[in-house]
């Protein structure tokens, strides 16, 4: 059974899932009930250091840059519109390969062209988070974002962290201003 | 509070009271009509009690949580909200605007939606033109539950109308002794049928018919456009017998607007001599004028390649005559190698001189035939309501 986390709640992936070393990161949204400009949501992902920044641009994965040099992350592609079940974009993470220091992967979602196309958060319907086992494909961690997307148009989802040697997955939940230009360099991408 | 588009918060955050009142104003160009409307929702989203669709002339729900106010202290439609004698089955409450008739949300003036608690404003929401294509119904403002009530700032909508929104909620038009007289035209959209061969005749406003364009290989099978109406019948006067007159023929034009696949636009009418080319982009050409009536066969458009188009709007135009659409009995007929397809304008506005008759729109190797039917002032409002974007200016025939 999946944990259902909420904003700032935290699980133990060795706990929840024991010997767990690849997984999938699924994000997934809503297509667009409405008339209007469609959503193009875009994931990506950054490793950070202990500083909080990337150590070098290629830890910033996204559309452009789908795998991270040493092969620890890969973006399985973009998705352009939300449609279809289930997940919509997925990043996989093999923790085995995650370099040593490399202490935080995060996981965010920008709205493409949010501010041409008037958009937002809390226009997009039923947006999630969510933790698969490669090995079983078992779902391991789940957040719903909800009530918690509304003005953003730039949201840092979750993160994958270290702690004491073992990893942990937070739902974060956290708007940003601005889009992936602002996000990429508030973690230290030079864009 | 001033709420943006998409913002939500718990209705704590505003007032602790679970009695409001959510008052609405939205200002339109002159002779757009908007009806404000509010939905109960149950879990699902969905419409199942019809007896929560409150409006004009459906004013209080069964539970009394929900009544419509009319118009009061400068907005439009007030409703007053009782959430603690709400059903546990109904989770939200949607409400709503649509545009009866011509025009579309772009051309709203600025206006707003405002909570109010104990007769003092708590949230409002601003709305202006700006803000929408050709959105012709939009769900503006949500009460819901989830764990608590809260509110949200929604501002999206649908171009099909309330026909759209209600085909969105699940709702059926027309259905039990609560129905709502909605509008006709209202029709949810059926899903596009794949049948071909023989005549075909879209009855009503936004019924569709789909055609593979493959059938004959890319690009075989040119659409041919008819227009063809009748002179009004002679009204038995007093001097009738003693004249001879006969009433001038009415003038009908037949015209399109069309956006290519490759984006190139444009009108293609007799207007400033526009008749395009049958073997030159656009590729579609207007045959004649026949401002005589002479004419049997009336006016007459062909589109050689539909493969190449992104979506054309026939329009028909009356100029002078008789002069009212209510008169003339036009009918449509689009002949295709797999059939006809025929629609009539029986619904018709004697008041506008411009009709939208038929929106041919291709997607991949589809073509879709949408009876519109839907009257205009004139070209600029047309082109408003469709989104094409052409530049206006007078001219004359």
């Amino acid at each position: 059974m999946a944990i259902s986390l909420t904003k700032g709640g935290n699980v133990s992936l060795s706990k929840e899932a024991p010997g767990i070393t690849k997984m999938t990161i699924g994000l997934g949204w809503d297509v667009r009930a409405t008339d209007g400009g469609g959503f193009d949501l875009d994931a990506s992902v950054f490793l950070l250091g202990a500083n909080g920044k990337v150590r070098t641009s290629s830890d910033f994965i996204f559309y452009n840059n789908l795998r991270s040099s040493d092969g620890s992350v890969e973006h399985t592609g973009d998705n352009t519109t939300g449609a279809g079940e289930g997940d919509d974009e997925s990043v996989k993470v093999d923790l085995t390969r995650v370099p040593a220091d490399v202490q935080k992967i995060v996981v965010a979602v920008t709205i493409h062209d949010a501010e041409a196309r008037r958009q937002n958060f809390g226009g997009v319907s039923n947006a999630f988070v969510r933790v698969i086992n490669a090995d079983g494909n078992k779902e391991v961690a789940r957040y719903d974002l909800s009530e918690d997307a509304s003005i953003e148009t730039a949201m840092v989802f979750g993160e994958l962290y270290r702690n004491n040697n073992e990893w942990k997955f937070r739902a974060i939940g956290q708007g940003f201003a601005g889009g992936l230009g602002p996000l990429a360099r508030s973690f230290g991408v030079e864009v | 509070m001033q709420m943006v588009r998409g913002q939500k918060t718990p209705l704590s955050n505003l007032t602790p009271s679970t009695t409001v009142e959510v008052g609405v104003r939205l200002p339109t160009s002159a002779g757009v009509t908007i009806d404000v409307s509010c939905f109960g929702l149950d879990a699902e989203g969905k419409l199942s009690d019809e007896r929560y669709f409150i409006f004009y002339n459906q004013r209080v729900s069964p539970c009394g949580g929900v009544t419509s106010q009319g118009a009061k202290g400068g907005d439009q439609e007030v409703f007053g909200v009782d959430l603690s004698r709400l059903p546990p089955t109904i989770k939200r409450l949607v409400f709503t605007a649509a545009i009866d008739g011509a025009g579309s949300m772009s051309d709203l003036q600025p206006g707003a939606l405002r909570v109010l608690a104990d007769g003092r404003e708590v949230a409002s929401f601003s709305l202006k033109g700006g803000d929408f294509g050709n959105e012709k119904a939009i769900m503006i403002a949500d009460l819901y539950f989830k764990d608590v009530w809260r509110f949200a700032a929604n501002g999206q909508g649908f171009n099909g109308g309330l026909g759209a929104l209600l085909a969105h909620f699940g709702g059926q038009e027309a259905k039990g002794p609560a129905a709502p007289p909605t509008p006709t035209h209202a029709v949810p959209v059926p899903p596009p049928q794949k049948v071909n061969l023989g005549k075909v005749t879209l009855e009503k406003r936004g019924s569709r018919q789909v055609v593979d364009l493959k059938k004959g290989g890319a690009g075989s099978g040119q659409i041919h456009v008819n227009l063809n109406w009748d002179a009004p019948p002679q009204k038995p006067g007093l001097f009738g017998g003693l004249f001879n007159t006969t009433p001038e023929k009415p003038d009908l034009d037949l015209g399109c607007m069309y956006q290519m696949a490759d984006g190139t636009r444009g009108v293609i009418q007799p207007l400033g001599g526009n008749f395009g080319s049958r073997h030159a982009p656009p590729y579609i050409l207007l045959d004649k004028d026949d401002r005589s009536g002479a004419s049997s066969d009336g006016e007459n458009l062909y589109i050689t390649r539909p493969d190449l188009i992104d979506r054309v709007m026939i329009f028909a135009l009356i100029y002078e005559g008789a002069a009212s659409f209510a008169t003339v009995n036009g009918r449509m007929t689009i002949r295709r190698p797999e059939g006809e397809i025929e629609i009539r304008m029986d619904a018709p506005d004697p008041s506008q001189t411009f009709c939208s008759v038929c929106l041919i729109e291709r997607k991949g190797d589809q073509l879709s035939f949408t009876k519109e039917e839907h009257y205009f002032l004139g070209h600029e409002y047309a082109d408003k309501h469709y989104g094409f974007g052409f530049r206006w200016k007078a001219g004359q025939k």
